[in-house]
C-alpha cells in the first residue's frame, strides 16, 4: 500500500492511540476500576448508515461493546423489543447514569412530526421531542455522522424536513464526530475515552482532537503529485485528485492513516476524490463532489 | 368485537414504521403499514451536478446505500449514452453483491433472528416481551452463537466489498462505466478468500439455522402470504458471454410469468401525506423535447401535507399494472425457478438465506472472468439535456432512479424503492399494499403481544429509510408516456 512509504512516527502513533486507548479501557473494565455504563443509540431523522458502520467496527466490535465496555440500552435497528416495551426500554434510563449517543438530523418542520420514532402510551413520540427529552439529561451526547453534527443529507438543500443538528436543539454541549457515516473507531475511541478519562480534548468546534486534527491533504499518501503538479484527469488515475474535486484539503480527518473496513481501503485509494464528508457543511458546501473541468479553471 | 393494535416502533428494521391492525376473533381483519420519516431527496436533487448522484442518493440508506448507486449509475449511463464494458459490469456487480450478502446476514441475524430465538437476557438490548420461543435449548444456544458469530461474516461482506469501492456504507467504487479502480491481483484474491469464508458460512450455519426455524415455526408458511404478485427488475443478467447468471426482467401474477414491461408502472399518492392529487402517475417523462415547456411544471411537485384526511404514511403506492407487486428475495427465487415451495412469512425467509448462497456462487463466477488491472474510466461530460433510467434488482427488490438533466444541472429526479412496492399504502380505489394484504388473516394468540404481526412485517425487510423520502412525480407526467 502506498500508505508503506510513509515513516514519519507521529502516523503510527496516532493509528495505534485510539486502539490502545480501548485496550486500556478493556484492562479496566476487567480489574474493576471501570464500571460499564449505560449507553443509548438513538436513531433520528437520516439513513441509519451510522449504525450499521458501527456493526463493520472491530477490536472492539459489536459485541465486545455490548458486552464489555456498556450496558447497550436501546436502539431502532437492534433491539429486540417492539412497539410500546421498546419506549419504555428507551425512555428507562431516564434518571440514571447514560451516555447518549444520536445519530440522524432532528426534523423540525410541523413541529417534528416528519420524523417519529414510536409511541409511547398512545403518544406518537418525535425525533425532536426524543432528544430533548434525553438530551439534556444525559451524562454525555454523542453527535454521529454528517446528519446529527450539521444536518448533513437531512437537512441538504432546501431542506424540505426542515432539519437542524443534534445540538441546535440541545443546550449543553455534544461532542461531535462528523462523517458519513462515522467511522467505528472513532466513536469507539471517543466513547472509551469517555469511560477512561472523562470528555476527550475537542477542537472549537467539539470535534475530538484524536481523530479530527490533522487535514487529510497533509498526510495524503498522493501529496507529493500535488507538491510537483501532477493531477488526475479522471477517476482511476494514480495522482493527485485535486483538480476532480477532492476535498481532501479542507477536511481534517484521519482517513489517509486509519482507513475503512478493516482498514483496507479509502477513497482515495479507491482513485476516487475526497468529498469532504467528515467536514461541517456536507454535503451543499463540498458539492460538486466530482467533476471533470470546473476545478480545471485555474486562473493564470 | 374489533380491536385495535398499533405497534411502534416496528424494531430491527431500517427507518421507523408503525403498524395498526384491527382484530377480530384474534385474527387481523383490516391493516396498515406507515412509514414515518421524510427528508424529501428526489426535490434535494434538483439542480445539482449529475455525477453527483451516485454519492448523493447513496445517503438515502445506510444499509443498502450501494443499490442506489447503482441505480443512479444505471440511469446516468441511460442518459449519457454509456455502455459500460462487461469488464466494468461484471465489478460493479461484485460490489453490488458483496452488500446483497451484509444485508442478508444481518437481515437474517440481527433482525430475524430476535423474533424466534430467545437471546441472552442480561443483554438490556435482548429483553423480549413476549414468550413465543419454541426451539429447544440446544438448538436455541447454536442459533444464539450464530447470532455473534455472523456479525464478524457481515463486517467481511462489507471488507469485500470496500476493496474494490472505497469504503462502506456509501461507497465510492460504482461509477459511469463500472468502477473507479482497477481489480488487481492482490484485490482479487483478497475478495475470493473472505467469499469463502461467507460461503461456507452460509452453507454450514445461515442455512441449517433458518431450516430448523422453520420447522419449529411451520405455522408460519400458512401467515403472511399478500396478492402473490411478484416482480423483478433483473439483476447479475444479460451479459454478453456469461448470459443470465440470476434473474431476467420478469413478473407473476395469477399463476404466469411474464416479461416486466417499464411502461406499466405508476405511482399514487391518495393515501400519503402529499397534497392534493388524486391520480396516476408515470414515474418519468423521457422526451427532451418537451422538457423546455414543462420547466415550469417540474416545479411543481407535490408538496407534503400531513393534514390529508385519508392519508397515513409518507410511503407512496407504485403500482404494476394497476396491482400491487411483491419484489425481493423470494421474488427473484420464484421467478429464477430456484425456491417455489410457496409464498409466505417462512418462504420469504428462506428464500432470502437461499439467496445469500447463490450471490456468493454468482460473486465466486465474476471474479473468476475478471482480467486484472482494466481500467474502466474514462473522462465524461455531462450533456445539456437529457433523461435516462436505471432499473435493477437490489437486497431488497426492484428499484428504479429516472432522472432528467437540463442546462446541464438534475432538472427532475424520481425514486421507488423496493420498500415502497413492499410497504406501499392502499391504491386510490382502497386496494390495499402488499404488506398490509399480507397481515390479513393473520392469527394473533396474545392481542398484548402480536408478535406474529412483527415478524410477518420484517419478512419483507422494510427499508423505510428507503421508502418514504420520495417526493416528485409532478403533475405533468400524468399524462406523459413512459418510454422503456
Amino acid at each position: 500500500m502506498s500508505n508503506g512509504s510513509i515513516t514519519c512516527p507521529e502516523y503510527k502513533a496516532r493509528l495505534n492511540t485510539a486502539a490502545s486507548l480501548v485496550d486500556t479501557v478493556k484492562t479496566q473494565i476487567r480489574q474493576g476500576v471501570l464500571r460499564k455504563r449505560n449507553l443509548v443509540w438513538l436513531e433520528l431523522t437520516g439513513c441509519s448508515g451510522n449504525i450499521i458502520s458501527l456493526l463493520d467496527g472491530s477490536n472492539p466490535d459489536f459485541e465486545y461493546l455490548i458486552s464489555q465496555m456498556t450496558h447497550f440500552i436501546y436502539n431502532n435497528s437492534l433491539s429486540a423489543s417492539e412497539g410500546q416495551s421498546a419506549m419504555e426500554q428507551l425512555f428507562s434510563v431516564l434518571g440514571s447514569d447514560y451516555i447518549l449517543a444520536v445519530e440522524g438530523a432532528v426534523a423540525t418542520k410541523n413541529n417534528g412530526f416528519y420524523n417519529i420514532i414510536g409511541r409511547l402510551n398512545g403518544k406518537p413520540i418525535t425525533a425532536l421531542e426524543a432528544l430533548k427529552t434525553l438530551g439534556e439529561k444525559a451524562a454525555h451526547v454523542i453527535a454521529i455522522g454528517a446528519c446529527a453534527t450539521h444536518g448533513g443529507f437531512s437537512a441538504a438543500r432546501p431542506n424540505p424536513a426542515e432539519c437542524v443538528s443534534v445540538q441546535s436543539v440541545l443546550n449543553r454541549k455534544a461532542i461531535k464526530l462528523p462523517g458519513c457515516p462515522c467511522h467505528p473507531d472513532w466513536f469507539m475511541g471517543t466513547l472509551a475515552h469517555i469511560l477512561l478519562y472523562g470528555e476527550p480534548e475537542l477542537d472549537n468546534r467539539d470535534r475530538p482532537l484524536l481523530f479530527y486534527s490533522t487535514l487529510i491533504h497533509d498526510r495524503c499518501p498522493r501529496r507529493s503529485y500535488f507538491d510537483k503538479g501532477i493531477f488526475a484527469k479522471k477517476l482511476g488515475d494514480k495522482t493527485c485528485m485535486f483538480k476532480l474535486g477532492c476535498r481532501g484539503p479542507v477536511t481534517p480527518i484521519d482517513c489517509p492513516i486509519r482507513q475503512w473496513n478493516q482498514y483496507v481501503n479509502w477513497p482515495i485509494e479507491d482513485d476516487t476524490p475526497c468529498i469532504g464528508c467528515a467536514q461541517f457543511g456536507f454535503p451543499d458546501a463540498m458539492e460538486p463532489f466530482i467533476s471533470y473541468n470546473t476545478t480545471r479553471e485555474v486562473k493564470k | 368485537m374489533t380491536k385495535k393494535i398499533i405497534i411502534n416502533p416496528v424494531t430491527r428494521i431500517s427507518g421507523f414504521m408503525e403498524i395498526q391492525a384491527d382484530i377480530e376473533d384474534n385474527r387481523v381483519v383490516d391493516a396498515k403499514t406507515e412509514g414515518l420519516l421524510f427528508r424529501g431527496f428526489e426535490k434535494m436533487l434538483n439542480g445539482r451536478n449529475p455525477f453527483d448522484a451516485v454519492y448523493f442518493t447513496q445517503r438515502i440508506c445506510g444499509i443498502c446505500s450501494t443499490a442506489h448507486s447503482m441505480a443512479s449509475t444505471l440511469a446516468l449511463e441511460d442518459a449519457m449514452g454509456v455502455i459500460p464494458s462487461e469488464q466494468g459490469r461484471y465489478l460493479r456487480d461484485i460490489i453490488h453483491g458483496c452488500e446483497f450478502l451484509q444485508n442478508h446476514i444481518r437481515h437474517f441475524y440481527q433482525y430475524t433472528i430476535p423474533d424466534f430465538v430467545k437471546l441472552p437476557e442480561n443483554y438490556p438490548l435482548f429483553k423480549a416481551e413476549h414468550n413465543d420461543f419454541r426451539l429447544t435449548k440446544q438448538k436455541n444456544d447454536r442459533l444464539v452463537k450464530d447470532y455473534f458469530d455472523s456479525l464478524d461474516l457481515s463486517r467481511s461482506a462489507h471488507e469485500m466489498l470496500a476493496v474494490l469501492g472505497g469504503k462502506v456504507p456509501h461507497n465510492h467504487g460504482v461509477f459511469i462505466g463500472g468502477i473507479s479502480t482497477q481489480a488487481t491481483t492482490d484485490k482479487i484474491i483478497k475478495i475470493k478468500s473472505i467469499l469463502h469464508s461467507i460461503y461456507q458460512f452460509i452453507n454450514d450455519r445461515m442455512l441449517p439455522d433458518v431450516y430448523t426455524i422453520s420447522e419449529y415455526y411451520k405455522d408460519y408458511f400458512t401467515i403472511g402470504r399478500g396478492y402473490g404478485n411478484l416482480l423483478s427488475f433483473g439483476c447479475f443478467n444479460d451479459y454478453n458471454d456469461l448470459g443470465t447468471l440470476y434473474v431476467n426482467p420478469l413478473v407473476y401474477t395469477n399463476g404466469r410469468i411474464s416479461v416486466f414491461s417499464p411502461d406499466n408502472i405508476t405511482e399514487e399518492i391518495d393515501y400519503a401525506w402529499y397534497k392534493d392529487r388524486q391520480r396516476t402517475d408515470k414515474p418519468f417523462e423521457a422526451d427532451p423535447g418537451r422538457m423546455a415547456s414543462s420547466e415550469a411544471q417540474r416545479n411543481d411537485q407535490p408538496e407534503a401535507d400531513m393534514s390529508k384526511p385519508q392519508a397515513y404514511s409518507w410511503v407512496k403506492a407504485p403500482r404494476y399494472n394497476n396491482l400491487p407487486f411483491e419484489t425481493g428475495p423470494l421474488a427473484r427465487q420464484w421467478l429464477s425457478g430456484e425456491y417455489r415451495n410457496g409464498i409466505s412469512t417462512m418462504d420469504r425467509t428462506i428464500a432470502r438465506v437461499l439467496e445469500a448462497r447463490k450471490i456468493a456462487l454468482i460473486l465466486n463466477t465474476l471474479l473468476e472472468n475478471l482480467i486484472p488491472g482494466v481500467s474502466v474510466q474514462k473522462e465524461y461530460s455531462i450533456p445539456k439535456t437529457a433523461a435516462g433510467k436505471g432499473l435493477i434488482d437490489t437486497t431488497r427488490g426492484a428499484l428504479g432512479h429516472w432522472l432528467k438533466i437540463n442546462n446541464q444541472v438534475i432538472s427532475f429526479y424520481q425514486i421507488i424503492t423496493p420498500s415502497a412496492w413492499n410497504l406501499s399504502t392502499r391504491s386510490c380505489n382502497g386496494m390495499k399494499g402488499t404488506a398490509e394484504q399480507a397481515l390479513i388473516g393473520t392469527p394473533v394468540k396474545d392481542i398484548n403481544n402480536p408478535v406474529e404481526l412483527g415478524r410477518a412485517i420484517r419478512s419483507f425487510d422494510p427499508c423505510i429509510s428507503c421508502a418514504t423520502h420520495i417526493y416528485t412525480g409532478g403533475k405533468h407526467i400524468n399524462t406523459i408516456q413512459v418510454i422503456p
